[in-house]
């Protein structure tokens, strides 16, 4: 298989199904569907779950519907921050809910979500080790969440016209960058990148003086920013076509420039460190079908060809190892690997999105820095 | 009167004061807590960046409705007075065609014509006019020439349904009597159209002040909007906040309406 990613047929993705059917045969998984079939269907239960759009595939909740008589309805997740109004005021409205990493402990302690026993989960046998075990997830023997996908955030560069490594946020700040720079519409994470310039201890959780520091700091990158994107293939589209010669983005950004016809990329990871996130699902604590969770979120994660599908369509690592190992069935270890996916421990030791105590001052910050 | 009042009730009044009501509470860990102040009123009076910001808004929304209505109307005249019945309708069909498709795509559709790589950039060079693609994009008149574009549809429409009862011999008896085509234009046709004109500045004008996904698509930096800064207050949870900044806008809204009171008064625009 060619090491591009390509769209795949209906046929193809029939045959496929049925290898990675093989594969999940292999890992074991099937037995935790057929346990699962075991159990009563859950049929006419439709669970609301508030997701990223990159979270799941239609055809893999029919899939689940198929094996569980569970039914999903998902609902498009905005910010971390939404989600967690929505569910405290939507109460047992989702069953589900998507969130990051340090959210995720917050959303739990406010008495919104539920842990559970991964371990009993056999979808969970297909992740890594790491992602089984994150310490502020746990909840005893419980965890608070499923983990799905995570990325750290670096500098990509197009070294015709960036001839200096930019390995620091300062470096950045160069005036010959003028409009050169592109980077997601986050103000907590552009807020985070100033935090890490100028030497806040906790970037996605800062002080006041720290977050006035940060505000300096975004002051004079501004001049340099061309746009803030909402979308991270705009930042893929802008280093293609060269309206940008650097974009901050998650991993891969190098490789989808490349596989979009682009200049070669480069990347730099700015000694002050590295922003990231990773995202994991969770019951939500009002739910009224708090009884099929587990049997739906089983039949989704262990779906091992659906998780390799959308590592290669979303571009960014994924938790599942069994995942990993099909794409290098595949042909794409090569592509895996410049993802840094067989390494999530790596996640572990970026700053880490979460809810800050000063929200209204990073957005006041970043509004009147950009919004003017 | 009843059903007037109930659906006024809950899709008007209630979901306002809500917003009302938020607009005067405080934002605290995610959560609105219910103490009244004028906090957020404040804040966005006192400092100066909303201001631009309002201010820049309020240009590119007068500027894109100006030139919305400036091509608007001759379309739209040439169409009630110059084109055959028959073919009227289609035309205007083709008109309302673009709303076949996503907004979202339609924005997106202009980084494919203006960008770096764009249909522009490609033909200039192809021509060897230029060497090096020429900075299209995220610049404030890219807003609003995106904005006019989006808009088009909605000015062509009002204004033809407006010219469309015109009776045309009035014109004509205008310049028999002596006017220049551009006084009978001026003193015949455009008081009897004022109404017409003026919903179309109505439903250009106010959607724009409202604006955030184009100014963020195609604006960058330059291009921002207030619309991105109540959108960056949702993003973080801020409900009171935007909510404020929400009703700021409404506010001037409503002032709008106010001035544009008059010349919606169909008896002085039809003469009954």
């Amino acid at each position: 298989m060619s090491e591009e990613h390509t769209a795949l047929t209906r046929a193809e993705l029939l045959k496929r199904g049925g290898v990675a059917a093989a594969g999940l045969t292999a890992f074991g998984a099937s037995d935790a569907l057929a346990a699962t079939m075991r159990g009563a269907r859950a049929e006419n239960v439709t669970l609301a779950w508030l997701t990223w759009f990159d979270h799941y595939f239609p055809q893999q909740l029919k899939t689940t519907l198929k094996q569980t008589g569970i039914a999903c309805r998902p609902k498009l997740a905005p910010s971390d921050s939404e989600i967690y109004t929505t569910i405290r005021t939507t109460g047992s409205q989702f069953d589900i809910a998507a969130m990051d990493a340090l959210w995720v402990p917050y959303a739990h302690k406010s008495g919104l979500t539920e842990s559970f026993d991964l371990n009993s989960m056999k979808a969970a046998k297909q992740l890594y080790p790491d992602a089984r075990h994150i310490p502020f997830w746990k909840d005893g023997s419980n965890s608070m969440a499923f983990p799905n996908g995570w990325s750290t955030i670096q500098i990509y560069y197009n070294p015709k016209f960036v001839t200096t490594k930019p390995d620091s946020y300062d470096a950045l700040l160069d005036p010959k960058y003028k409009k050169k720079i592109i980077y997601e519409n986050s103000p907590e994470t552009w807020i985070a990148f100033g935090g890490l310039a100028t030497g806040a201890k906790v970037p996605y959780n800062q002080t006041i003086p720290e977050i006035a520091r940060s505000k300096a700091w975004l002051e004079k990158i501004k001049p340099n920013v061309l746009k803030i994107v909402n979308q991270n293939f705009e930042t893929v589209n802008a280093l293609k076509d060269g309206s940008c010669w650097i974009g901050l983005g998650n991993l891969g950004v190098d490789l989808r420039v490349k596989a979009a016809g682009g200049p070669p990329i480069k990347v730099a990871y700015p000694k002050e460190g590295l922003c990231g996130w990773f995202d994991g699902e969770q019951m939500v604590k009002a739910s009224k079908h708090k009884d099929v969770f587990l049997q739906f979120m089983d039949s989704v994660e262990s779906q091992t060809y659906w998780a390799a599908q959308n590592f290669l369509k979303n571009g960014r690592p994924m938790f599942n190892e069994a995942a990993y190992k099909l794409l290098v069935k595949w042909g794409y270890k090569a592509r895996a690997d410049a993802f840094n996916y067989t390494k999530p421990e790596l996640i572990f030791k970026a700053n880490l999105q979460g809810p800050a105590k000063n929200q209204q001052q990073i957005t006041d910050a970043f509004n009147e820095v950009f919004g003017g | 009167m009843v059903p007037t009042a109930v659906y006024f009730g809950l899709f008007f009044f209630v979901p306002f004061g809500l917003i009302v009501c938020f607009s005067f509470w405080t934002d605290s860990n995610y959560t609105v807590v219910h103490d009244w102040t004028l906090d957020n009123y404040r804040y966005f009076l006192e400092n100066a960046v909303y201001w631009h910001t309002m201010i820049a808004t309020l240009w590119v929304a007068v500027a894109a409705t100006a030139i919305t209505l400036g091509v608007a109307f001759p379309f739209s005249y040439w169409l009630s007075r110059y084109v055959r019945p028959g073919l009227q309708k289609p035309l205007l069909v083709l008109v309302i065609v673009p709303f076949w498709t996503s907004y979202l795509l339609r924005v997106y559709s202009w980084l494919n014509i203006l960008g770096d790589e764009g249909l522009v950039n490609t033909a200039l060079k192809k021509a060897g006019i230029i060497d090096q693609p020429m900075s299209l994009l995220y610049h404030r008149w890219t807003v609003i020439l995106v904005l006019v574009y989006l808009y088009f549809p909605f000015a062509a429409l009002t204004l033809y349904s407006s010219i469309d009862r015109f009776d045309w011999d009035q014109l004509r008896a205008a310049m028999d009597l002596g006017a220049s085509p551009t006084t009978a234009l001026r003193k015949i046709l455009l008081p009897q159209i004022r109404a017409g004109i003026t919903t179309a500045v109505i439903f250009v004008l106010i959607p724009i002040l409202g604006e955030y996904l184009a100014p963020q698509l195609v604006g960058g930096i330059e291009g921002v909007m207030t619309g991105n800064q109540i959108d960056s207050f949702q993003q973080g949870a801020l409900y009171a906040r935007a909510s404020a900044l929400s009703l700021i806008v409404a506010g001037f809204i409503v002032l709008l309406l106010i001035l544009f009171r008059k010349s919606l008064a169909s008896k002085e625009a039809y003469g009954a």
